[in-house]
């Protein structure tokens, strides 16, 4: 029987735009000390470490993550890193998780770090296309990177391609409300990169097109910043709790997937994210969850887009495929509805620092769970192109 | 089309050596110039038969699964994963086939794709095939722009006339912008078609109102300047850029400058512009400037033309100046 697994300790840095004062060494070490403190524990006490770094372009370094074992204190202990385009951090989750259930350690430190605006085009002299042509070397090497593949556009595909089998959603009125709740939410979160960026639905739906049918105001932004979590199998975590007088937050279930990247018969189906829907339900599966409506309260979403969190929430199985506007229509995701979606603003507005973001993401989990008492909250993380990679965790306050 | 490009990387992408100090919070912080670069003679391997097909023979290939008889483009694999690893073999498919989804649209690219811009990219199911073809796709009648090419559109591949053997080589457009012969035509070259020119606009002769009113908007654009050459925030989405722009409208013509960080808008005709904007009715920028709909939409929307399509870019950092102009006032606000 696996041993169960619980989250005891957790921090993040300040998401922002652009973090000139800190490279990703201190940016993880900032994280790693606030999340040791959290748990009440040294860092001695911890006996391995999970890296989630997206992508090496970005740190401007292969194996990114070496440099971390000496500068967190892990000298001489277990270290792995895992890189699943944005589902990194998740999957990071995951693969922690695993090493406790097995038992192969009583601790171990998952921790998150992205710098990604260093990046810099000196053509129009700006950050963003250079972050982004970054990121769209993770398009198909052979077919797809240089006709133009980008993050943007390969989620675009799934969208449209929703929004062909289910024409009548995602209307446009409906992302410009859920963008602008988001930002709303983020005005409490004082790590998120646009805390004081409150958008009204008109601004959203004036905004300019990136790549259709996105436009600005509905997309994810690039950041900088990392995010660590403390994770302990049962024994260890309730002493830990203890110590510390924090509740443990346990990771009940978990579950990935990864699709095929190329489309068409016995390939990808473009018109859905069949990796949330699986990641999801086997992480509902592991967790003995029958029926999620009933049981999720919070969910975490990697909101990369904000279509594609209408269509996340469909998959998850927690509004049907054909009126995923009810999300605000019937305002289940309004303050006081059913759930409770991204309190921290999510990627749109915390930020995305790609390797830290569902870490981040676990981090406002746990907070929310704790301090509305709470019981269950999703956490997901979605990456690769064509949203090909998922990742879910079940989080579960006692 | 866009031009295709003789260098792996142009001189305009890459850096002097060179650093910098900025001051944040009394404290210097140092920034480089930098790059990480690795050159390649890359294999094609298994995958140089398709594309020596579209280089040398305007083909496409396909594999084809021995055992399930699934026809796959692009052949990216010589054994069939769904048959035990069967062994594929490659055939020819069709030159036309249809949209498996709608397609996106790119207006904001990558910095390596910023000079393609717009362009849409979608999978075709190629006839022959069943599965779909990542390619890049183009009107002849301009910018393209939502609803042109669905779910279901007829497209053709179309080769460009100097091919180097990779999946850049091909693009699609749809059928119903070709003659009848040109959508059967094998290995059609995009030298046969016959693309629009891109014209500039002409407007009516201005009323006096129009006239009256363009004084008024060129007055509150002015304003607008000046706030935003002010604002450090706003300043910064036009950092280490410089335009000098003439602005035609049904009314008159005028001046947009840009010059690293200063915005200035006059009432002046400009001998040399760096490029030309026109729209009939000057509010389409006013409301852009003000944040009342962005003036990349205006473009998209043909309410304005631009002279070069490249100065897509220059229009994104306009409406990035508006967007940071009242993001810093929010700031100021919440604080």
């Amino acid at each position: 029987m696996a041993k169960r697994v619980g989250i005891v300790g957790a921090a993040i840095t300040p998401f922002k735009g652009r973090w000139y004062q800190k490279t990703y060494y201190e940016l993880a070490q900032m994280a790693t000390r606030e999340a040791v403190a959290d748990a009440a524990i040294s860092i001695k006490d911890v006996d391995s470490v999970f890296y989630g770094i997206y992508n090496d372009i970005f740190e401007r370094a292969c194996i990114p993550e070496h440099p971390l074992q000496g500068i967190l204190g892990m000298q001489n202990k277990f270290g792995i890193r895992i890189s699943n385009g944005g589902a990194t951090g998740a999957y990071t989750v995951s693969a922690a998780h695993a090493y406790l259930a097995g038992e192969r350690f009583k601790t171990a430190l998952v921790i998150g770090v992205e710098k990604a605006t260093d990046c810099f085009d000196f053509s129009s002299m700006s950050a963003t296309p250079e972050v982004i042509k970054t990121i769209a070397w993770s398009g198909d090497t052979f077919f797809e990177q240089n006709i133009g593949w980008s993050a943007s556009d390969s989620y675009a595909e799934v969208v449209l391609g929703y929004m062909d089998e289910y024409p009548g959603t995602l209307k446009p009125e409906i992302t410009a409300q859920i963008s602008s709740l988001l930002s709303q939410q983020a005005r409490t979160n004082p790590y998120a990169q646009r805390q004081f960026d409150q958008v009204t639905p008109e601004e959203v739906m004036n905004s300019r097109y990136i790549v259709y049918p996105f436009k600005e105001l509905e997309i994810c932004v690039y950041s900088e910043g990392a995010a660590a979590l403390i994770l302990a199998e049962e024994e260890t975590a309730k002493a830990i709790a203890k110590n510390s007088g924090k509740p443990i937050i346990w990771i009940t279930g978990v579950g990935e997937a990864n699709e095929h990247s190329f489309a068409g018969k016995n390939q990808k189906d473009m018109s859905h994210i069949v990796s949330d829907y699986l990641g999801a339900h086997r992480a509902y599966e592991m967790a003995g969850i029958k029926d999620p409506t009933k049981s999720v309260h919070i969910v975490e979403l990697h909101d990369a887009f904000i279509h594609q969190l209408e269509i996340s929430m469909a998959e998850f199985g927690l509004v049907p495929y054909q009126s995923v506007d009810s999300l605000i229509e019937d305002g289940l995701i309004l303050p006081g509805g059913k759930y409770l979606v991204n309190p921290c603003g999510g990627l749109s507005y915390c930020g995305h620092a790609v390797g830290a973001s569902n870490i981040m993401s676990a981090w406002s989990a746990r907070n929310e769970l704790i301090k509305r008492k709470l019981r269950t909250a999703l956490v997901h993380g979605t990456g690769s192109t064509v949203s090909q990679y998922t990742a879910c965790a079940i989080l579960e306050h006692e | 089309m866009p031009e295709k490009r003789r260098k792996l990387i142009p001189d305009n992408f890459i850096p002097e050596i060179k650093s910098r100090v900025i001051t944040l919070d009394n404290q210097d912080y140092l920034l480089q110039n930098d790059a990480m670069y690795t050159f390649y003679e890359r294999s094609a391997g298994e995958l140089s038969p398709f594309f020596l097909a579209i280089k040398n023979e305007k083909k496409i290939l396909g594999c084809k699964c021995s055992k399930c008889g699934i026809v796959r483009v692009p052949p990216m694999m010589t054994h069939c994963p769904d048959c035990e690893f069967a062994p594929t073999k490659l055939v020819e498919v069709g030159q036309v086939g249809k949209m498996n989804t709608t397609p996106p649209i790119t207006y904001f690219a990558t910095s390596m794709f910023l000079d393609k811009a717009p362009f849409g990219r979608g999978r075709v199911i190629l006839e022959g095939a069943d599965t779909a073809l990542s390619v890049m796709l183009y009107t002849t009648t301009g910018i393209l722009v939502p609803g042109l090419i669905k779910k279901g559109t007829e497209v053709k591949v179309i080769f460009r006339d100097e091919r180097v053997g990779q999946i850049s080589d091909i693009y699609c457009i749809p059928t119903s912008e070709l003659t009848p012969e040109q959508v059967t035509k094998k290995g059609l070259q995009e030298s046969e078609i016959n693309w629009a020119i891109p014209k500039e606009p002409q407007f009516p002769k201005p009323t006096d109102k129009d006239i009256a009113n363009f004084r008024q908007y060129l007055k509150e654009m002015q304003s607008i300047a000046i706030k935003m050459s002010q604002s450090k925030r706003a300043r910064r989405a036009i950092e280490g850029w410089k335009r000098d722009i003439t602005v035609k409208t049904k009314a008159g013509e005028f001046a947009m400058r840009i010059d690293n960080g200063d915005f200035r808008v006059e009432d002046k005709k400009l001998a040399s512009p760096d490029f030309v904007m026109a729209c009939e009715d000057p509010k389409t920028l006013l409301d852009g400037l003000m944040y009342k709909g962005s003036i990349t939409d205006s473009v998209i929307t043909k309410r304005l033309w631009i002279s070069k399509n490249l100065e897509f870019n220059t229009i994104f950092k306009l409406d990035r100046l508006a967007r940071f102009l009242v993001m810093e006032q929010k700031e100021k606000t919440a604080k």
